[in-house]
């Protein structure tokens, strides 16, 4: 029976009042926000802590395709990562790769958003153009490059042919000198339009009259752009840098499918090695180790990085 | 929060999304490719065998009738027990997956009730998704197809169920005898059977008869090398035909020879010329050998052969030999059995060969074994059951009825279907020597080419091995030093070896050696 005490309601002591009851007193308390937040805490920490927590477990086991149950090894695994001269190549081209894509990537973006920030006949034509690389799947770009670097059938043999006069038989993709160059045109035909698109934004919302002012003043071009249009799309810049760095850092699919790390293992990456390692060989307990030393470096660079950016921020402002 | 914190928290969940990614669990069992058109099969035959057709039309539309006693009646008795069950059965997806998708899976739910469920899975992941599954004790497959080399990890892991107890109750031991001697070494591991074998895989070297037998070219060909123009017997005269020849029609864009050489399977043509040269993998204290001075000019021999190819022969995979070869711009090939049956245009009519190329090389084939007399015996398939199989009994029904004489007969003359001639009755099978004018020397090079030829090394870590020296031999084919490259991938198996246990992988070894016999080295 509901009854009124006052400007309170009592209810019957039911376990579900009394539950609701108990819910009430939290909120009074201001703590009802723990609850609030409880299921989304349970589900991060069911799908993503404890995923965690296992691979730092299996890291120190030796669990492969003939073991299914780990024992305990130490940290033999990641002992044999540093040594592991395959899993340091591999590191090391994963850094090459980032440093020369993103920047180049960054330096023809600015130069694109530059170019196209002004009025230009066309231009809602030629944005949306610009950015049909960025929706294909990274794999279909690989395997359609692929055939664009083909040595006897590929175009681009064939119209450096026409130039040179006479027949070019490059095998673009399984020599030294030219595979590196060939997987960065590839990344960068397809990721520079990310890059320019979010300058593109950020130089659109920077207000005019801080050029015509600096114009006004007497600043060259390049004045304008390194005191004016800079510093003021650097945050953007930052983020953007920061977006395809970490994405460069983890990829896969172009190289997977242009050369599958090749020749050797010249252009293997962390990602493919550890796909290798744990989904060709099924080295389990290696492969987590393998992307716990990843995780602890991206984790220490992106901590960097933020700190760096942020501090650039604050400093602007 | 201050922004510490916030940093540390991003980075933090970043990272574990990483993780997340990487470890979460073996993913489900891939959904079955869609039902393929079984109700009316197009007519699989090519045009050059008119008496094929009969045959190879009736292999697809329903198998002959077993014979009584035989292992197929038997499995068919067997599994009629469990009529309603669904066996869950791996297979390599693509052309591989259309013989169970079109012929096999109807045709035992027809006699049986039991309905198969053909998982399409890329050849690569067979092993990882077996392996996997076991481990997470998921039970999602019944029946496995895996390669030959994978076996040892594969019943060390406990993956797959020993078959004796099956056989000894269910098979017609005379249809074991009926295997040819050299596939039915390959079924045991550590004295018990894992797998029933399934297709007789051996490399074959194609070569233009029309080109070896014009006049012209005999004559130049005696001037040049002071011998007569012959399918090279030897490395050395392979090297020497296909400059020959790639020298005479290079401005035709026509070549000597040409054999896969991307990444994957290049270690194939390693195997097979370096065992013939003499080579062994390992010595006796399992120290990988194959960096020896034999291993070394092997290397160097396939990265100076590459030159008489066509350009760009290093990034070629089978699908560009093929292309090749059937365009009549090759004098020689080494390769898989199927290009044989296409080169006569066995088939090529059919739906699911539409992307083959139409050939211009029918009737102008020739057939041997590969130079230094022995083929590798490159790869192939074995089916096993599950040991996390819920229908055990039913799973080896199915296997043993795919791989006994009247069945495993039918499908390896299906022009799609990518199985090859394993069994005698298959090398001795009348109507196979009839689909097209020289398919008798075709099935005599294939039994040669197994009873002489080299297997794959099958031991614990064997696909680690084969990686290791495919990544050797891709530097090398780029200009890398041969000796260096090998030097690399001697340590890496080493050191594989040392992972793995030396003691227990020089017993492996020793058994593989004693198994195989003249099949290991010659």
């Amino acid at each position: 029976m509901i009854r009124r005490e006052g400007y309170r309601i009592r209810y019957p002591s039911t376990p579900i009042n009394r539950m609701l009851a108990s819910i009430r007193a939290l909120s009074d308390k201001r703590k009802g926000k723990y609850v609030l937040v409880a299921p989304a805490t349970v589900m991060i920490l069911a799908i993503v802590l404890f995923p965690l927590l296992y691979a730092i477990v299996v890291s120190f086991q030796n669990i492969d395709a003939r073991t299914a149950v780990g024992t305990f090894v130490g940290p033999k695994n990641y002992l044999d990562a540093f040594r592991d001269a395959r899993f340091l190549n591999a590191l090391g081209n994963t850094l090459f790769f980032t440093g020369v894509a993103v920047t180049f990537e960054l330096l023809l973006g600015f130069i694109l958003a530059q170019t196209l920030i002004g009025h230009l006949p066309g231009k809602r034509f030629i944005v949306p153009i610009l950015m049909l690389p960025v929706v294909i799947a990274p794999l279909i770009v690989g395997y359609t490059w692929r055939m664009l670097w083909d040595t006897q059938y590929g175009p681009i043999n064939q119209v450096l042919g026409w130039f040179a006069g006479r027949p070019i038989e490059l095998v673009w993709l399984a020599n030294p000198v030219t595979v590196w160059p060939a997987i960065f045109i590839t990344e960068i035909w397809q990721w520079t339009p990310f890059m320019f698109l979010v300058l593109l934004a950020g130089l659109t919302a920077i207000n005019p009259e801080y050029r015509e002012a600096a114009e006004i003043d007497g600043a060259s071009s390049w004045q304008t752009l390194r005191y004016i249009t800079l510093p003021l799309i650097w945050p953007v810049m930052a983020v953007a840098i920061l977006f395809r760095a970490l994405d460069a850092f983890k990829v896969f699919d172009i190289i997977f499918a242009l050369t599958n790390g090749g020749p050797g293992t010249m252009t293997e990456t962390i990602s493919l090695y550890a796909y290798s390692v744990g989904f060709r060989n099924f080295r389990i307990s290696y492969m987590a180790a393998l992307t716990l030393i990843l995780i602890a470096i991206v984790s220490v660079a992106i901590t960097f990085l933020w700190r760096r950016m942020s501090a650039d921020q604050e400093r602007m402002a | 929060m201050n922004a510490k914190k916030r940093t540390f928290a991003f980075s933090v969940v970043g990272a574990i999304a990483m993780v997340a990614s990487a470890c979460a669990a073996p993913p489900a069992p891939a959904a079955p490719a869609p039902a393929a058109e079984a109700t009316a099969p197009p007519n699989p035959v090519g045009e050059l065998a008119g008496q094929a057709k009969e045959v190879a039309a009736s292999a697809v539309m329903t198998a002959m009738p077993p014979k009584a006693g035989g292992s197929a009646a038997r499995a068919i008795e067997l599994a009629k027990k469990y009529a309603g069950t669904t066996l869950n059965v791996t297979w390599e997806a693509g052309l591989q997956s259309q013989d169970p998708l079109l012929f096999s899976a109807p045709e035992f739910e027809r006699l049986t009730g039991v309905k198969i469920n053909v998982i399409e899975t890329p050849f690569t992941e067979l092993f990882s998704k077996a392996v996997a599954d076991h481990q997470a004790g998921g039970g999602a497959y019944d029946v496995l197809n895996y390669a030959p080399t994978w076996l040892a990890d594969l019943a060390d892991g406990g993956v797959l169920e020993p078959l004796d107890a099956y056989i000894e109750q269910y098979m017609n031991k005379d249809d074991l005898n009926d295997l040819h001697p050299t596939y039915a070494k390959y079924q045991q591991w550590k004295g018990k059977t894992y797998g029933l074998w399934d297709d007789g895989d051996v490399f074959v070297m194609y070569y233009r008869r029309d080109w070896f037998e014009d006049d012209k070219n005999k004559a130049d060909f005696k001037a040049s090398y002071n011998r007569e123009l012959t399918p090279p017997k030897t490395w050395q005269e392979w090297d020497e035909v296909c400059s020959f020849f790639t020298e005479r029609g290079k401005a035709n864009n026509e070549y000597g020879c040409a054999i896969q050489r991307t990444a994957g399977n290049t270690y194939l043509w390693f195997y097979e010329q370096f065992r013939s040269n003499g080579g062994r993998f390992f010595d006796e204290d399992m120290r990988a050998t194959i960096n020896s001075d034999i291993g070394v000019k092997t290397l160097t021999d396939m990265v100076n052969a590459n030159k008489n190819m066509p350009p760009g022969v290093e990034k070629w995979g089978f699908v560009e030999v093929l292309q090749a070869w059937m365009d009549g711009k090759l004098g020689m090939i080494i390769t898989w059995p199927p290009i044989g049956r296409w080169s006569e245009g066995y088939g090529l009519e059919s739906k699911q060969l539409e992307w083959v190329p139409k050939t211009k090389v029918a009737g102008k084939v020739g057939y041997a074994v590969s130079p230094g007399g022995h083929s590798e015996l490159a790869v192939g398939f074995m089916l096993g059951v599950s040991s996390n199989s819920k229908n055990k009994e039913a799973a080896y029904a199915f296997i043993q009825w795919l791989t006994s004489p009247e069945i495993s007969g039918q499908r390896v003359k299906i022009p799609f279907a990518l199985r090859d001639p394993y069994r005698m009755s298959h090398f001795n099978d009348p109507d196979y020597a009839k689909l097209w004018p020289n398919a008798a020397e075709y099935l005599k090079v294939l039994q040669e080419g197994a009873a002489t030829g080299l297997a794959d090394l099958g031991i614990p870590g064997a696909r680690e091995y084969e990686e290791a020296l495919d990544r050797a031999i891709t530097a090398a084919y780029s200009g890398g030093d041969p000796k260096a490259a090998l030097d690399k991938a001697a340590e890496e198996w080493n050191a594989i070896t040392e992972r793995i246990g030396v003691e227990s992988q020089k017993a492996a070894y020793a058994d593989w050696q004693a198994r195989l016999g003249a099949n290991a080295y010659p």
